[in-house]
């Protein structure tokens, strides 16, 4: 087995100074407008500095705003082992770009989002190491349709947030040489910050912290022209659930812990806001999300098999909030087949604050009141439809 | 006095208690000054150091300050976010010509010779030996430093009554980087003055001194705050200046390096450059001024950095 040596995107790779200065922009204003009633309010004040302007049409929601294609199959992974069939995986990613895209083949269907000149990010998930994590088998089948079109291995940057994590799922013996695989911290210890874009933040005072800055990583910024976005559908404690919206934002800034903390989260707003924030929004041109496995209670980790569960489904799009609104269900479902609280559960019984031992034995322990509701919200800024009634689910069995 | 001289009496002293024939040791760690009892001043003379004659009396009269560092206390800091730090600046800005030594637990030394060089304390250090390299280190590096007799930046003042409860409000002030002068009675310098048991700051409030300069940092602003530190929570800055040039203090107070630390000083600044522990003169990256502000990072801060500066007029 081999590895290939991890790196971060630092300092020296990004814009020159002069560059930077005039991509600039200080107080942008970026906020919502309450189009909801259920849009709680006291949200905080969220100031994002961007001078990336949006592309034409931008990736998220991109050409299928409102439109999952979920491709099932019985076949896909042994529930007794967890092991995934890679042949199955390989048709169900074809069958399913092949529904979401009109293409008669599959190559076409990914002509249709990524040209051979294309710096190809895909943001993987790591964080449920080692129970449910980005498959390795649709991480890969990934990159061999993308080099198949033409876009060279080296273009490829297979990404997370933390070093330790990329360490430990270990994509490299997966893929092809060349595939670049980058962190933008060595782990969560809020002391690499040469990986994160300066000019590119969403500022926050969120409980009175200092650091009040979240930077977009510089391989986003400075690097990537596409993103292809690989959550995993798995329960999450202070967001309610951890999807699309919430592995692109969360996945691709710095200092974002800060958002939940004693008993209180901010995610509710903070997701969504990140997840708009050029040009993250515009490179996000394809949503996968990788539902072999899912986490239905202790998201976003998985390091006990207690709470795994098997949808055996992978769900294409380019419509972040559409995917994530059918996960809060399945999420839903799962946990009441199990008898435990909802993730919309507010109750204030339910709460032991950062006590996560607690919450890792009991499903019906919260540690933060949890918000589900980040997927609404983030579709008032035009993310995608969250309106169940207005969502396409088309249906592919392998 | 010249500025050279006000920079090797800004140094602090190591305290050294053996005998001349541990000067190999010393030698090995590059330290040159030492303090010694007064028996032994003309051996370490004769020795080629330069020595510090002081008295176990005078030792003895000295401010004990705790070894500087990051420290759990449950409850009230975070782990991993923003920890307690144990830092002596405050006491420094408050009682300028105080002399002061460090007692320090072994591996803090380093550290302790930087804040007390940042604030230009008359310190000693009673260190570990096996602390030598360390502060050896930290030492040539100080005296490498350019010499700047700068005047201390405050964005506001506190009211000194002597109580310890003020000195905690300060301690707080300090660790969130509130920048404040130290009055005898309320100067109309500054928008912001703090007296303690009056009614714009009663003294119940100060009970949480923590609570406390959080309502201090809302009535100062983010925006008016002379300095500003993004990609850490565990870094104490001092900023001193006038209108030609300023010179900021990091002090990294957590033990592991921090890169790309990201730096806002109120103000227009242009050129400047970083004197890094461990790394000397580093250039200052992605630095851009916009909006009456000057903002720049710096690729590496280990245990202290010296940032000057010069303002754009």
């Amino acid at each position: 087995m081999h590895r290939r040596t991890f790196f971060r995107l630092l300092a020296a790779a990004a814009a020159p100074t002069s560059l930077v200065t005039s991509r600039r922009r200080l107080a942008t204003p970026l906020r919502a407008k309450a189009q909801s009633s259920q849009i709680p309010s006291g949200l905080p004040v969220l100031r994002v500095v961007s001078s990336y302007a949006p592309a034409p049409m931008p990736g998220m929601p991109g050409p299928y705003p409102g439109r999952v294609v979920s491709v099932k199959s019985e076949k896909c992974v042994d529930t007794a082992t967890g092991t995934a069939n890679d042949e199955v995986v390989r048709e169900m990613m074809a069958r399913g770009m092949r529904t979401l895209t009109g293409a008669r083949t599959t190559p076409d269907a990914w002509r249709r989002f990524f040209q051979p000149s294309d710096q190809v990010g895909i943001k993987v998930n790591c964080g449920g190491y080692p129970y449910c994590i980005s498959a390795y088998e649709i991480v890969a089948e990934v990159v061999r349709q993308l080099t198949g079109i033409g876009v060279r291995a080296s273009q490829i940057y297979v990404y997370e947030r933390f070093q330790n994590q990329m360490d430990e799922v270990n994509y490299a013996p997966h893929l092809p040489e060349g595939v670049q695989i980058v962190a933008a911290e060595r782990a969560n210890r809020n002391v690499d910050n040469s990986g994160y874009d300066p000019a590119v933040y969403l500022e926050a005072d969120l409980f009175g912290e200092d650091d009040t800055r979240s930077s977009m990583m510089r391989l986003v910024s400075t690097r990537l022209t596409k993103i292809i976005n690989i959550p995993n559908m798995k329960d999450h404690g202070a967001a309610g659930v951890t999807g699309c919206l919430k592995n692109i934002a969360y996945g691709s800034f710095s200092n974002v812990a800060r958002t939940h903390q004693r008993g209180k989260s901010h995610t509710y707003s903070v997701i969504g806001t990140l997840a708009s924030i050029e040009p993250l929004r515009s490179r996000t041109v394809l949503q996968i999300m990788d539902g072999l496995r899912g986490v239905w209670h202790g998201g976003p980790f998985a390091r006990t098999a207690k709470y795994v569960f098997y949808p055996r489904q992978i769900m294409f799009g380019t419509d972040p909030v559409a995917i994530d609104r059918l996960l809060l269900d399945i999420i839903e479902h799962e946990r009441r087949a199990h008898g435990a609280i909802s993730i919309w559960d507010r109750s204030p019984a339910s709460l032991k604050m950062d006590d996560s031992q607690a919450r890792d034995e009991d499903p019906n322990v919260n540690i933060l009141i949890r918000e589900p509701g980040h997927v609404e919200y983030a579709s008032t800024f035009g993310l995608g439809v969250y309106d169940r009634s207005k969502i396409t689910i088309e249906g592919v069995t392998v | 006095m010249t500025p050279l001289v006000l920079a090797l009496v800004a140094l602090p002293c190591v305290y050294w208690t053996e005998g001349v024939e541990s000067k190999a040791r010393l030698e090995a760690a590059s330290i040159k000054r030492i303090c010694v009892a007064p028996e032994q001043v003309d051996a370490w003379r004769a020795a080629g150091f330069s020595v510090s004659p002081i008295t176990a009396a005078e030792l003895a009269s000295r401010e004990v300050l705790p070894g500087p560092g990051v420290t759990a206390r449950a409850g009230l800091a975070s782990p991993t976010r923003a920890p307690w730090i144990v830092a002596n600046g405050w006491r420094f800005s408050r009682n300028a010509g105080a002399k002061y030594v460090y007692d320090v637990a072994p591996g803090t030394a380093a550290l302790a010779a930087a804040e007390a060089f940042a604030y230009d304390a008359d310190a000693i250090l009673k260190i570990d030996p096996a602390d030598l390299q360390a502060v050896g280190a930290m030492m040539t590096f100080l005296n490498g430093v350019p010499a700047a007799d700068l005047p201390a930046i405050a964005d506001l003042a506190v009211v000194d009554d002597g109580a310890a409860v003020t000195g905690e409000v300060m301690n707080l002030l300090a660790r969130r980087n509130l920048l404040f002068k130290v009055v005898k009675a309320p100067s109309p310098e500054f928008r912001i003055n703090i007296a303690l048991g009056t009614p714009d700051y009663p003294l119940q409030e100060a009970a949480d001194p923590s609570a406390f300069a959080q309502k201090i940092r809302r009535q100062l602003t983010d925006q008016q705050r002379s300095v500003r530190v993004y990609g850490s929570e565990i870094v104490i800055c001092r900023l001193t200046g006038d209108r030609q040039r300023v010179r900021l203090h990091l002090i990294n107070y957590g033990g592991a390096e921090i890169d790309g630390l990201r730096i806002r000083l109120r103000g227009a600044y242009r050129g400047g450059e970083a004197y890094i522990a461990g790394a000397g003169r580093v250039a200052l990256e992605d630095q851009v001024v916009a909006n009456g502000a000057t903002e720049f990072s710096i690729p590496r801060l280990t245990t202290y950095a010296v940032i000057d500066l010069t303002g754009v007029h």
